[in-house]
């Protein structure tokens, strides 16, 4: 859409490079990362290594699912409901399979489970064209049914000794969450940018009916499309199963909204076709920063959710105004 | 012959069908134990009824004209916790101002909407979002008890043997909608608007007038019920997110609306909550966890959604004569 591209200002200044909307909205992104870094620069504390750290873990899980998410959106679907319960039952399970066969099958169980998961809805979805939103409520449904059936409402604990340890910690000065969300976005990224599969996604996004008409088996895109969101929610949710050595329903709660939150601030087109990863990444990082900024400034953990709202809706209204889906 | 006419072609048939044979596989279940068909299931019923009813007829009719309105579950929750925070002494009070922000909430994104030409799952998961905050900051993240225990007995007591004053108010509002969305133009409008919305505005109906009325009502009937709730649970939470989208939104398709907009009504959405609350009160009663009912809600909504997918018929049509091309 308006990428990157900085039309020239002709006669009077300012005012008329403004009025552009793609000069206005380039305008306020580079405002938003300047006062952002100044914000960051001069609040106390922000800077200190506990902090950084704790921000780069804390966006790495929703960064994981957001990044799941944003495939979803680009291919026209909206958003899924059951990303977070999906986060949670593959903690769950990672832990299961973690107790019983070491972190080998933990692994494999947890994301395969993730994956079909998510795979069955996308099937559903592209092969009959059922609606994306009542599909993934339906699954948010039975996923929280089952899980209740087998776990009652508690959590299961990790055995200590498993092999989980060593993902925890840090790589080269970062901590692991971080990596590993680095590379779901590079991933992403490439699966995006780079293959068949994302090609066809932001054309089915854009119209699904030109997309069949080209021959597409549109039906393929969007189950692939929902795997990889189902394998990198499947990561978040092993990732929090690490850090908190047990698996737990609670994990998920909030995260289908936490993500596309992240999404749709990054730019990402709500009506499909348009969008990236690396968009989700700085929408993620804003979100986060943001978030972090006002705890440090003494604003009670509360204020996250009203302060996300907030940006979504700002950058809804400045992104997209004009253009009717 | 008749009867059989209006099961095939009726739209609004489905919702009845299905409901009645909730009831018939429930009883027989029971296996005339007494326990799912006794004097009490209908005022558990209608009580489950009363808890998302309102929720699901506000979504169903922003769905009616093709939008989405997210936002019901955060006003759903911010409500109820303004309305047991403001309502101790005056629980007229504490509806009120719920009412009043429900009110707010729907028109100032229908207006957002309108005016800047947006989709309104974005507009309305800010309006989550930001409602869900309110609900957070408002209670500080706590449970909050609502003392004026007579108010909470006075909702929730036994008028006329089947209803409470709560589900009372419930069925009132939805025979409202029902009346004029059936017999005044406004019903039409909003038809035509879900159908086709730029041949609604050639004809000359006032499209973002609707728009931002679906919106404010909306907000006003999840205020309305969070209001409700809240007093009748006597205490207030601002967790709950996906315990009033999954019933409200699974209610409304069950009712047959659908989310390409202009089909539905107000009749239809209710019998469709009432699936669920003779579900839900039916499992309850025959003594089945509750993780049952989750199932069964989630079974149900994947079959509807399954059987709705416009390509459905498509797909089965090309399966069925391959084997013939092959042999």
């Amino acid at each position: 859409m308006e990428q990157g591209v900085l039309v020239p200002a002709r006669r009077g200044g300012l005012r008329v490079f403004l009025r552009n909307r793609l000069n206005l909205l380039m305008a306020v992104r580079v405002t938003v990362i300047i006062v952002l870094l100044a914000a960051c620069l001069l609040t106390p504390g922000f800077l200190s290594e506990p902090n950084i750290m704790a921000l780069l873990t804390s966006v790495s899980f929703i960064g994981c699912v957001a990044v799941g998410m944003t495939l979803i959106t680009i291919s026209g679907n909206i958003m899924s409901f059951c990303l977070g319960a999906t986060a949670g039952a593959t903690a769950m399970v990672f832990v299961v399979a973690l107790n019983w066969g070491g972190i080998g099958v933990g692994l494999v169980a947890a994301l395969s489970l993730a994956a079909l998961l998510n795979a069955a809805q996308g099937l559903v979805i592209g092969w009959v064209r059922a609606n994306p939103i009542i599909v993934s409520i339906a699954t948010l449904a039975l996923i929280y049914g089952v899980a209740q059936m087998f776990a009652g409402s508690s959590a299961v604990y990790a055995r200590p000794g498993t092999g989980y340890e060593i993902f925890k910690g840090k790589l080269v000065g970062l901590p692991v969450e971080f990596v590993v969300f680095l590379c779901v976005a590079a991933v992403g990224h490439f699966i995006l940018s780079y293959t068949r599969l994302g090609r066809n996604l932001y054309m089915i996004g854009s119209s699904l009916r030109a997309a069949e008409a080209a021959g597409l088996k549109t039906w393929r895109s969007i189950a692939g499309a929902y795997l990889w969101a189902g394998i990198f929610t499947g990561l978040a949710g092993i990732l929090l199963a690490i850090r908190y050595n047990l698996g737990n329903m609670d994990f998920g709660l909030g995260y289908d909204y936490d993500a596309v939150a992240a999404v749709l601030v990054g730019g990402t087109a709500i009506g499909g076709g348009q969008g990236s990863v690396l968009r989700t990444l700085a929408g993620a990082m804003v979100i986060a920063i943001v978030q972090a900024l006002l705890l440090l400034l003494g604003f009670r953990q509360e204020w996250q959710y009203l302060i996300a709202g907030l940006i979504v809706l700002a950058v809804i209204i400045l992104h997209t105004s004009g253009e009717r889906r | 012959m008749k009867l059989k006419t209006f099961l095939r072609n009726d739209p609004h048939a489905r919702p009845l069908l299905i409901l009645a044979a909730c009831i018939v596989l429930l009883a027989v279940a029971d296996w005339g134990e007494g326990r799912f068909l006794s004097a009490t299931t209908p005022f558990s019923m209608l009580q489950i009824f009363a808890n998302g009813a309102m929720v699901a007829l506000g979504l169903g009719l922003s769905m009616m004209i093709r939008e989405f309105d997210l936002s019901v579950v955060g006003i759903f929750a911010a409500t109820g916790c303004v309305a047991v925070l403001t309502g101790e002494v005056n629980p007229w009070l504490g509806i009120g101002y719920a009412l009043a922000i429900g009110l707010a909430a729907g028109v100032i994104q229908g207006l957002i909407i309108v005016r800047f030409a947006l989709g309104s799952v974005g507009v309305t998961l800010g309006g989550l979002l930001i409602f869900v905050g309110v609900a957070y900051v408002l209670t500080e993240s706590r449970t909050v008890p609502y003392e004026n225990l007579p108010v909470a007995l006075f909702v929730n007591r036994p008028l006329a043997g089947i209803f409470s004053l709560r589900s009372l108010i419930c069925v009132v509002v939805f025979a409202a909608a029902a009346v004029v969305v059936g017999f005044t133009r406004v019903g039409r409008d909003l038809i035509a608007i879900g159908s086709d919305r730029r041949a609604a505005v050639i004809v000359g109906v006032n499209v973002n007038a609707f728009i931002i009325g679906v919106f404010a009502f909306s907000g006003f009937c999840a205020a309305l019920s969070g209001a409700l709730l809240s007093y009748s649970l006597a205490s207030a939470t601002p967790q709950g997110l996906s315990d009033v989208i999954v019933p409200a939104a699974a209610g409304a398709i069950l009712g047959g609306v659908s989310l390409g907009g202009g089909t539905g009504r107000p009749l239809g959405i209710a019998t469709g909550v009432l699936i669920l609350a003779a579900l839900r009160s039916g499992l309850n009663a025959l003594g089945a966890p509750p993780f049952v009912n989750d199932i069964a809600m989630g079974a149900v909504l994947l079959t509807v959604a399954i059987l709705d997918g416009p390509y459905l018929m498509r797909r089965l049509g090309r399966i069925a004569p391959r084997p013939r091309a092959g042999s």
